[in-house]
Parts: structure tokens; C-alpha cells; sequence
């Protein structure tokens, strides 16, 4: 990297560029299946080669369906071999036949269950960071910025979507995420509150039910 | 002597031979003692047989063979064992570089001298045949099909090894060597003995094909390295175990091989030796990942004394999978995953790291299973296995169901929102269930996947919709 022009340290997705941050990313997206949220996000879809943050009070709310469409789709996309998806230290033990109903390619679906928490942040740093995986989800109860920092760093060094699913209760903490949601769910929505979105702006987007 | 004579008056039956030998003579050099042997008898092969009476028949002696066949392997590439005590060798590719057949022949028996194994040996141009000249005691090599049957003539039939009813009801008949059953009508022969000794002379006497298996050495890395000092950290031992792992490369790369498994053994002055066992994602030889695993999988051991020595010892070699070099150097995307799989298989081991896959069954426990074998690129999930295409599934399931009411109707912080969906299914193998499922949802937003057993009445937590 010692000759790299400065074209070239530009390009590198860990510059961030002060200037034209509200410009059209010139990182690729993954569009989210939802019209209402590719609106409120910048570029129109999911940001890739980033870290997502989700907050939420319990599991079960859909978390895993709000990403499933994108998940699929750069599956199936995907020039030569499939990506890997990872996921490490879910709750419950993933439930085969319903991720093949969604149209996951279960061949390049990893489970990672790592004997602690520390652990399991040093597993995504290194999935992230592998550049063979499209995304990683990572369910954590706690950890510490310098930690996020880093699996942030490592996500756009791979080039890889992490995804990090936390209890709500982190929602007034400072995460270097570009972007944070906080998610609700009632009998007729689903409530996202955009707490951070870079790029973009903060608010809320309900989305209907299926 | 005999076969030189022998060659001598078969060289006649090959009219076209004694035409071209001559001038090929004049401008090839050839060693001076080289018999005419016939244009067709050139190309056949050749084959040595060697018969060691005395090696040891009781323990597995596969073993020892297949030490006397790495050491004939300097003779030829094509050695075939033939247990219990006897080696084949093709020989006709050899000539060219050692001389002539009784040369060859001298010199592939001084070797057994010099490691002192006593051999029976022979060479003819059947491998049956050559094994019934080295099993009756030897003699100089025979290189003229044609001459076969007159030499196999004066064998005892007990050189052919057959089973002994079948020796015994041949010396019943009055046949007591090969030439007296050369003599008999084949038909005969076959309704009495099976064809089996048909097919057997036929090879012999080489008019009939008799393929011989290879024999492929098993070669392991098996190498041990002393270190100068005990070593008690393990820091210190990643770093002095280099040279160890750089071999071990290097010994699969002059083989073309790679590993799957690795077995590394730390010796201690006063412990027992620690085992460890390196696992990799696919067949592989590359000293980085070699290096980076053993220095992960490292990482996790408590050492319990310090190490004196190291032994490391590779699993059966397999060849390397073909892949292409990437013009541009960057070789991430396939290498990526499987080294990402053994980097965190080498720190949470084996069965913390894992696939799913869908399963054809109807129970919900059941339809679902782990993998293990990550590169092998199991069948494609069969879509919802036993599931409907309209049945909604969770995607969390709970390893066990969990109690949630007894049998009364629904209470508490949950209500019922779809269903009932009965599975009933599995009475065949005794774990039979009996439920009617329904998606749940609680009042904080969670849904939930429950079921009511239809026995007892009780409601279940089975899974949870994320």
C-alpha cells in the first residue's frame, strides 16, 4: 500500500469523504424488498461493506425477515459461487426448512456458535474480514465501541454487510453502525425508528405486514 | 543355458525377425550379450516375480511386503504385490536402461542380498507364469511366449498354489506337472475342475490377459523435531514449531499432495504427551494456512508442562484439488471460506461450527439437522421439507418444546392468530407426535410458533418467527 495514489486511498471504503457523504454512495446496495425503506435510505437499499446495528426488546419481531429478501437476492446474483452467510451465537438453533422456503442457498450458510461473548465478536471480525461472506449476523446482549469499531473496520475491509442484532436497551449508547434501527411490532406494523442512518436522515418508517 | 537354446529355435518361427535384427545391430550399439529376441516379443511385457520363502506368515506381513516393494521400486514403477510372501515387478520398460532380462534379473536379486531377504526369483512374460518359475525355485528369465509352455511343462502342479482338494484330485488322475494337465482336453478338464483352472493356464501361458494391481505407496509425513531447550510458553512454541510445519509442507509439495488432518504430539519430561489434532476445511499443502491453524489451535492450549519434543504426523496424503491462479494475485473468494472455516473450527472446534439442511419429515424437530461436512456441497434443501408451500415455518426452533400452559385455553401475555395446522406423524418408530400448531403472538410484537398436544392438551413453545 505504500505507492497507493491518493485516487486509490479515496476509493478505499474506509475514507470517509466529508464532503460528498450525501452524494450517491458509490458502494454498491442491496435493495430491501420494501419500497417504503429503500426510499429512506441512502442509495436505495440496504448499505454493503458496513455494519448494521438492530435494536430490539425481544426476539421474534422479524429481524431476520426484514434482511431475508436482500439475503436471497445476492445469493442468487452473485457471479460464480454463492457468498457465504454467517451467523454467529443466534438465540435458537436455526430452523432449516423455513430459510429454504425463503430461497437461502443453505450450502453456504454457516453457524458459528463461539463459547463467549468475546469470542463471538472475534468470529465476525474474522467473517467480515474474510471477504468470502455476503453478510454476517452477529446476536450479542453487550460489548463495547472499540470492539464495533473494529468489526466496522473489518466489514468494509471484507466488503461484507454485518448485521448486529442487540437488546434495545444499547439505544442511547454511541455505535459507530451507519446505520441504527430500533424495531417494535404491533397487530397491523412493523415500526422501524432510523436512529442513525449515514448519509441519510433519522425518522421512522412503518411497514406493513405480510 | 536352457533358455538361451530355447531362444535360439523360437527366433525361427518369427520370419520377419532375423530380417530386421541385423541392420538395427549395426547402427545401434547395443550391449553385446543382448540375446535376439523376436520384434513381437519385445513389446510384451516382461514379468519378474520374486518369492521371499522365508518372510514371516503368521503376523500381517502386507506390511512387510509393502517394504520390499518401495525398495523394488527402484526397478521399475510398476510393482504389484501378491501376498502372502511374493512380488511382481513389469520389467520390459527396465531393460533399456539395465541391459538384458538375465542382467536385470541378476541385479534386481543381488539387491535382495544386500538387505538379506532370500528370494526364489523368475522372469516370463506372464505374471502367473513367472510366479510358478520363482514358487518352483527359480530360473533365468524366459522372454518368448512361445517358449512358455514347454518350460511350464516340467513344473509340479504344487508350484501353482492351488487349493489342496483340487491338487489332490489332480494327483488322483496321474497329473503331477503342468505338462500332464497341458495334455488333457480342455472340456474334460473344465467339467471336472471348473473353469477356473482354465482361465488360470490361460494366463499362464499368456493368451489371456491377467491385469495385475498397481502398488501405490501409503506415504505419511511422520517427522520429529527435539528442541535444544524445554519450551513453556506457548508463544514459543508456535515459533519453534516452524521449521516442523515448513517441512511438512514442503514434503506435500514435492508429492503434489495435501492433508486434510494433522496430528501433532507435544512430549513432556514428566506428563503424558499432549495429542492435538489440525483439522482443514479441504485438501490442502500451503504452509500459511498449515502455519495458521496450528498457531490458532495453539492458542487455545493450556500447556500442562513444558515440551521437550514435537511430533507431527500427517493424515493418508490426498492429491490436491485442481484450481487456477488468479492473473492478478488476489486469490480471495473460494480460499477465503474454507480457510475462515478452519480458522474457526481450530478455535472453537469441531462441532461449534456448522451448516443446516433441510430434512423430508413431517415432525418439525426432525425436519431439520446440522452438518458438519461444510465443503462437500450436501444435496440442495429440499423446500420446506414435508412442509406446504402456504405453511409458514420459524425460523427459530426451540431444541426442546417448551411448556407454556396446561391444557386450558390459551392465557397470559399471548393469543392464538392462525391455525390450527395438526401434524400428526411418526407413530411408526415410537416418537409418534400428535399436535395442532398455531402462530402466536405476544403483546409486545414477538410471534411465536406453539402447539397444543393433542393427548394431553397442554400447550408448547415449539419455535419463535424472527
Amino acid at each position: 500500500m505504500e505507492s497507493a495514489s491518493l485516487a486509490e486511498l479515496l476509493a478505499d471504503a474506509r475514507v470517509w469523504k466529508l464532503k460528498d457523504a450525501s452524494a450517491a454512495l458509490p458502494r454498491p446496495v442491496w435493495p430491501t424488498g420494501r419500497q417504503a425503506l429503500d426510499a429512506r435510505l441512502p442509495g436505495g437499499g440496504w448499505p454493503t461493506a458496513s455494519l448494521i446495528e438492530v435494536l430490539i426488546a425481544e426476539h421474534g419481531l422479524g429481524e431476520v425477515q426484514l434482511f431475508l429478501p436482500a439475503l436471497v437476492a445476492c445469493q442468487r446474483e452473485a457471479a460464480g459461487e454463492a457468498p457465504w452467510l454467517v451467523w454467529i451465537a443466534p438465540p435458537h438453533e436455526p430452523y432449516a426448512p423455513a430459510l429454504a422456503q425463503q430461497g437461502l442457498d443453505l450450502r453456504r450458510f454457516l453457524v458459528v456458535r463461539p463459547p463467549s461473548a468475546i469470542e463471538a465478536l472475534w468470529a465476525a471480525e474474522q467473517a467480515l474480514g474474510s471477504g468470502a461472506c455476503a453478510a454476517v449476523f452477529l446476536w450479542l446482549k453487550g460489548t463495547d465501541e472499540r470492539w464495533l469499531r473494529r468489526l466496522k473496520l473489518a466489514a468494509e475491509e471484507g466488503g461484507a454487510l454485518g448485521v448486529l442484532v442487540r437488546p434495545e436497551r444499547h439505544r442511547f449508547e454511541s455505535s459507530p453502525a451507519c446505520l441504527r434501527l430500533s424495531m417494535t411490532r404491533d397487530e397491523r406494523a412493523l415500526h422501524l425508528e432510523l436512529l442513525k442512518v449515514r448519509g441519510g436522515c433519522p425518522g421512522s418508517v412503518d411497514l406493513e405486514l405480510r | 543355458m536352457i533358455a538361451r537354446a530355447k531362444e535360439s529355435r523360437t527366433a525361427d518361427l518369427f520370419a520377419a525377425a532375423p530380417a530386421l535384427s541385423p541392420s538395427r545391430a549395426a547402427t545401434v550399439p547395443r550391449a553385446p550379450a543382448t540375446p535376439q529376441v523376436p520384434v513381437r516379443a519385445r513389446n510384451r511385457p516382461l514379468w519378474y516375480a520374486a518369492v521371499f520363502p522365508q518372510l514371516p506368515t503368521t503376523e500381517p506381513s502386507t506390511e512387510c511386503l509393502c517394504r520390499l516393494a518401495r525398495h523394488a521400486q527402484r526397478f521399475t514403477s510398476f510393482v504389484s504385490l501378491e501376498p502372502p510372501a511374493a512380488l511382481l515387478l513389469e520389467i520390459r520398460g527396465s531393460l533399456r536402461l539395465f541391459g538384458t532380462a538375465a542382467a536385470l534379473q541378476a541385479r534386481i536379486d543381488a539387491g535382495w542380498a544386500d538387505i538379506g531377504v532370500p528370494v526364489q526369483s523368475a522372469a516370463a512374460p506372464s505374471p502367473l507364469a513367472a510366479l510358478w518359475f520363482a514358487r518352483s525355485g527359480g530360473r533365468t528369465p524366459i522372454e518368448d511366449p512361445a517358449a512358455l509352455a514347454g518350460c511350464l511343462a516340467q513344473l509340479p502342479i504344487a508350484c501353482t498354489a492351488w487349493e489342496p482338494q483340487r491338487l489332490a484330485r489332480l494327483r488322483a488322475i496321474g497329473v503331477t506337472r503342468l505338462g500332464d494337465l497341458l495334455r488333457l482336453p480342455r472340456a474334460g478338464l473344465a467339467r471336472r475342475f471348473g473353469t477356473g483352472i482354465l482361465t488360470d493356464l490361460d494366463a499362464a501361458l499368456a493368451r489371456a490377459p491377467a491385469p495385475r494391481r498397481a502398488f501405490v505407496p501409503r506415504e505419511r509425513f511422520h517427522e520429529r523435531c527435539d528442541f535444544d531447550a524445554e519450551i513453556d510458553r506457548v508463544a514459543t512454541l508456535v515459533r519453534a514449531l516452524e521449521p516442523l510445519v515448513g517441512r511438512c509442507a514442503r514434503f506435500l509439495r514435492e508429492r503434489q499432495a495435501g492433508v486434510q488432518r494433522l496430528q501433532l504430539c507435544l512430549r513432556h519430561r514428566a506428563a503424558p504427551a499432549t495429542r492435538l489434532t489440525l483439522g482443514f476445511a479441504d485438501v490442502t499443502g500451503d504452509p500459511r494456512r498449515l502455519r495458521e491453524v496450528l498457531a490458532e489451535r495453539l492458542s487455545r492450549l493450556e500447556l500442562a508442562a513444558p515440551v521437550r519434543a514435537a511430533l507431527l504426523r500427517s493424515a493418508a496424503l490426498a492429491p490436491l484439488p485442481a484450481g487456477s491462479l488468479d492473473a492478478f494475485g488476489g486469490a480471495a473468494g473460494r480460499d477465503g471460506a474454507a480457510q475462515l472455516i478452519e480458522r474457526l473450527r481450530a478455535r472453537f472446534g469441531e462441532n461449534a461450527v456448522y451448516g443446516v439442511s433441510a430434512v423430508a419429515e413431517h415432525r418439525p424437530e426432525a425436519a431439520s439437522r446440522r452438518v458438519h461436512e461444510l465443503r462437500a456441497g450436501h444435496a440442495p434443501a429440499a423446500a420446506g421439507g414435508g412442509a406446504g408451500e402456504g405453511v409458514s415455518r420459524p425460523v427459530w426452533l426451540l431444541p426442546e418444546p417448551a411448556f407454556l400452559a396446561p391444557r386450558a385455553a390459551p392465557a397470559g401475555d399471548w393469543r392464538l392468530e392462525h391455525g390450527p395446522e395438526r401434524i400428526e406423524s411418526g407413530w411408526w418408530d415410537g416418537a409418534g407426535i400428535a399436535r395442532d400448531y398455531y402462530i402466536a403472538r405476544r403483546t409486545q410484537g414477538a410471534r411465536l410458533w406453539v402447539f397444543q398436544e393433542r393427548r394431553s392438551g397442554h400447550w408448547y413453545l415449539h419455535g419463535v418467527f424472527a
